[in-house]
């Protein structure tokens, strides 16, 4: 290799090493960072000296120095730690389990706070309880391959309706004008004018859709007026949500109706962008463009529905046969709980694949530990999964239905990916939490320290030895399991030790 | 006893037990121990600090002149303090195998 070659190579890497430990120095705190740099810097010229002198391989050098480097952001993260000065009540409770306890009770109370906030979320939770009726069809011309685009002639079905049927019991028909309206009495509003998509619905739909919605005698209301429904959309867009919306009148066409009620997004699943659902006799539904047909299945019909589509082949208004496709209108959409119970399954198979499920020394060591000791830390581990798996399931929530524009098939797959996702990493966390929790006392062991390197395994041993705050443990773990030291080891402290430990011993629970 | 002598409140392993032992025997900067005990710097540096804090070791700056002499940065040596002793004193009782492993200087110049 050429001389200024080496000389480039060798300066490249004295530069990067200088970079981290000044990289790492911003880490420490600032009333600290020049005697800590200088002390690192002062370091590292002996450390190259040492290690990259002649005669030595100069690849394994390089190497030495680097690690040094690598363990100056571990020392200026300890000082950063050191400097910080906890809140008083919460240093207390550092590594305890109550601190975890607090923790995992925030984040469950936050997570669930924000699914009550999210308009998309409280959509999903209201429409738990609703089911569409599995006998519904909505039925179209055959060949249409839109379902949102009205293909049904009002004479089919008149034709249908005023004949016996075998398959279908019930017909609701409706279809979609934009209109204008005019909201012309709504209390500290002006006059206010909207183009709407009004829905013309024969008088059975809401009764077809086992939607308990009972309008009052037409003919009974003050000058006879109609009544109508909003939808959610229109209420909250145009109305601001006004909770005194009923009664209110409106102006449609030339006609003036009155306001009903509000129908939540997506409870009707019916296509067309309706933004006021007008409910008119069957002749005056059954009259004008082509709109939508909703059918209801008698139990043969039901028989006869093997997927979601059925085809249809009936006679139309002129006694001709005319070909049809039945949709069934119970969207394929499993429920949320469904689909975290079925994610936390596939994250329990995978858990052993990326961490241990053993408890270390918990379960096989009896003797050590009392039983009020051995309730309180199995008490513990439930109670971290039991406040845990709920934080992760109002989590998914927020994230799959958080965002109104995904869609309800794309929040499934985001709820399945984030739910699998979560527990996995979760249940990891609980498990590798509980193995570093002293078996006496139940708080995190601290001051991780590594001994030995792992090139001398075979000569020694090669791990992280952490120690219990309160003087009881302390923990070996192997960086490398053998067959001499294959798992964590507990060492129990007794009382010969606490002079090691003077006045910081933490009650045992 | 001296105020610094009594046994303070400290919480000492094994690893901090090993540097207290080695500054014992004379390695008196980060980079020596780490030879000595075979701990990487990410471990030696951030226990020395607990030790400093917990007064159990003090830190003392190299005179310059020395280091400009010798044609090199000055370092930080580090020493113990009688607070220091005692607990390794006590980690010694605890940890038999600590002395063999890294002689104190009186052992050593015998």
């Amino acid at each position: 290799m050429k001389p200024s070659l080496v000389r480039g190579s060798a300066f490249a890497r004295r530069l990067l090493h200088a970079g981290m430990l000044r990289s790492a120095s911003l880490l420490v705190p600032a009333e600290q960072r020049a005697e800590w740099f200088r002390e690192w810097r002062g370091e590292l010229w002996h450390v190259r000296h040492a290690c990259t002198t002649a005669g030595k391989d100069s690849w394994r050098g390089e190497r030495e120095v680097t690690a040094f480097c690598l363990g100056a952001f571990q020392d200026a993260l300890c000082l950063r730690r050191a400097g910080r000065q906890p809140w008083a009540p919460f240093a207390a409770m550092d590594g305890t389990p109550r601190q975890c306890m607090l923790i995992l009770s925030c984040a469950l109370a936050a997570s669930y706070a924000i699914a009550l906030l999210l308009p998309g979320v409280r959509a999903e939770r209201s429409l738990w309880p609703r089911k569409v009726n599995p006998n519904l069809v909505l039925i179209q011309q055959e060949g249409s391959s839109d379902n949102s685009r009205p293909t049904i002639a009002p004479g089919v079905f008149r034709s249908w309706e005023g004949r016996r049927q075998k398959y279908f019991d019930g017909f609701a028909f409706y279809r979609l004008d934009r209109e204008a309206v005019s909201a012309e009495t709504i209390a500290g509003r002006t006059a206010a004018k909207f183009e709407w998509g009004v829905a013309r619905a024969s008088s059975n739909l809401f009764t077809l859709l086992g939607l308990p919605v009972e309008f009052a005698d037409p003919s009974a209301a003050p000058g006879g007026m109609t009544a109508v429904i909003l939808s959610e959309k229109v209420w909250k867009r145009d109305f601001a949500a006004d909770e005194h919306i009923a009664g209110v009148e409106l102006r449609l066409g030339q006609r003036m109706v009155r306001i009903a009620g509000v129908a939540p997004d997506g409870s009707l699943s019916l296509p067309g962008r309706v933004d006021i659902w007008e409910l008119v006799p069957d002749a005056d539904a059954g009259s004008g463009a082509a709109g939508y047909l909703v059918a209801h299945l008698t139990a043969a019909g039901k028989a006869e529905m093997w997927t979601q589509c059925v085809h249809i082949t009936a006679n139309g208004p002129n006694d001709s046969e005319e070909d049809f496709l039945g949709v069934s209108l119970e969207e394929w959409k499993p429920p949320t709980m469904t689909v975290y119970l079925f994610s936390l399954m596939l994250a329990l198979l995978a858990l052993p694949a990326i961490t241990s499920v053993s408890m270390g020394e918990y379960s096989v060591n009896p003797r050590r530990t009392t039983w009020p000791g051995r309730l309180y830390r199995w008490s513990f581990l439930s109670a971290k999964i039991a406040l845990l798996l709920p934080v992760i399931y109002f989590i998914s929530m927020d994230l799959a239905y958080g965002c109104t524009t995904f869609g309800r098939e794309r929040a499934v797959y985001i709820q399945l990916v984030s739910t699998f996702g979560m527990c996995l990493f979760g249940l990891r966390w609980v498990l590798k939490d509980q193995r570093q929790r002293c078996p006496v006392c139940v708080c995190r062991v601290a001051h991780p320290a590594q001994v030995g390197q792992a090139s001398r395994t075979f000569l020694d041993w090669n791990g992280t030895e952490m120690m219990c705050m309160g003087g009881h443990t302390l923990l070996h773990v192997p960086s490398l399991p053998t067959s001499w030291f294959g798992a964590q080891r507990w060492l129990y402290l007794d009382t010969s030790w606490s002079f090691l430990f003077a006045g910081s011993t933490r009650p045992i629970p | 006893m001296a105020r610094d002598a009594k046994p303070p409140d400290t919480k000492l392993s094994h690893t901090t037990a090993m540097i207290l032992q080695a500054l014992d025997g004379g390695f008196v900067y980060g980079f020596s121990i780490m030879e000595m005990t075979g701990l990487p710097s990410g471990t030696v540096y951030p226990a020395m600090r607990r030790l400093e804090r917990d007064e159990l070791i003090r830190s003392q700056w190299e005179k310059r002149s020395i280091a400009d002499a010798e044609q090199r940065p000055p370092r930080k040596y580090y020493r113990l303090t009688a607070a220091g002793k005692v607990t390794l004193e006590a980690s010694r009782r605890r940890y038999p195998l600590l002395e063999r492993l890294i002689p104190t200087e009186e052992a050593k110049s015998v």
